[in-house]
């Protein structure tokens, strides 16, 4: 009998840690991407010069010694709650930034604030290119937002798909810098 | 347009974001051996990364990078940039069953209050859990890799000391 009752305490508590981990696998989702985008950016040859987070949004800033040239994140996971995650799967908002220094980046970010005057326009629009500017670096951005889906890069044992997750952040990063040096030089900021 | 640049501190000079460059590298060379970081947090000059090593004993993994000197530009000349750095490291036992339970307590959590110290490996043991740690003394520029030789350098470095902690944590973990 008492071996019997032991049987199931030892079942009960079995489960119980199976679904403690479920929850928090899923708790520690957007670290983990915090940590993919790291890794990623190092062997892109960019160094991580800066890492801060105020607990929902994290923000991370790279920057390629050689040519001074930054990339900047906000990552937050849109799906923290494990029922809302097995239902729609699990979302991240990010933002990527490519920065560079330009010559006279004062000028040129009135010039880019001016297109976008009206109170119409949704910023938070996935796959909008804005434009933003660090004047005491001397850098302008252009960044957009995009709504990814965390489970093609992470299975449910948290290995990464690397290989998918550098190809989406080296696609973004080429496909912003191409836009920024194009615009800088039809206003004369190259 | 929403801008999160006044998000990031400005350091004023890149050798204020030493601490970050080698957190950077600490994160792609422990991704590299299936560690990816789970978790990050800042106390003061602390910069903790929480890993999840996926082909391990370990349940988790706690890397501290504490900077003592070369914040400044005297501190940088005159000192270096010395940091701390500590491994923390952590088996979970899955042990429900009575019996087990009291086995567990009468030997290993005997062992550990009786002798906590392995060399230069702290053991603690709390609950289900058993912690190994060990800090060493590092100049932060001999791990800042230039090239694939000088990630290897930090790979070879981080491996050591994680072997150290797992081989100290091994004859704790059951199941």
């Amino acid at each position: 009998m008492s071996e019997e009752l032991e049987k199931t305490f030892v079942s009960l508590v079995d489960a119980s840690w199976k679904r403690y981990e479920e929850n928090k696998r899923n708790s520690w989702m957007d670290d983990l991407l915090v940590g993919v985008v790291i890794a990623s950016n190092v062997e892109a040859g960019y160094a991580l010069i800066d890492l801060e987070s105020d607990g929902v949004r994290h923000y991370l800033r790279f920057e390629k010694l050689a040519t001074k040239e930054r990339l900047i994140f906000q990552l937050r996971n849109l799906t923290e709650d494990l029922v809302g995650a097995k239902v729609l799967g699990r979302h991240a908002h990010v933002i990527m930034g490519y920065g560079k220094t330009t010559t006279n980046p004062s000028k040129i970010w009135q010039i880019f604030k001016d297109e976008v005057k009206s109170g119409m326009i949704d910023s938070h629009e996935p796959g909008v290119i804005t434009f933003d500017a660090d004047l005491t670096a001397g850098y302008v951005y252009a960044q957009v937002p995009l709504l990814l889906e965390l489970d093609q890069y992470f299975d449910v044992d948290s290995q990464v798909n690397q290989p998918l997750i550098q190809n989406h952040i080296d696609a973004t990063i080429h496909s912003l810098r191409k836009y920024l040096d194009g615009r800088l030089s039809m206003v004369g900021g190259v | 347009m929403l801008s999160f640049l006044s998000k990031f501190k400005h350091a004023e000079e890149m050798r204020e974001s030493k601490d970050e460059i080698l957190t950077g590298e600490i994160v792609r060379a422990m991704a590299r051996q299936n560690m990816p970081a789970i978790g990050f947090k800042t106390v003061g000059e602390d910069q903790s990364i929480i890993f999840k090593p996926l082909r391990s004993i370990l349940y988790k993994l706690t890397i501290t990078v504490d900077r003592k000197t070369g914040g400044s530009r005297l501190s940088q000349t005159m000192f270096g940039s010395k940091a701390w750095i500590t491994f923390n490291a952590q088996v979970k036992n899955h042990v429900a069953d009575p019996d087990d339970l009291l086995e567990m307590y009468k030997t290993d959590a005997k062992n550990i209050f009786k002798s906590p110290m392995f060399g230069d490996v702290k053991l603690d043991h709390q609950l289900n859990s058993v912690f190994a740690s060990k800090r060493v003394t590092v100049d932060i520029d001999n791990y800042l890799p230039k090239d694939e030789a000088g990630v290897q350098t930090l790979t070879n470095f981080l491996q050591e000391h994680i072997n150290d902690v797992t081989e100290k944590l091994r004859p704790f973990k059951k199941g």
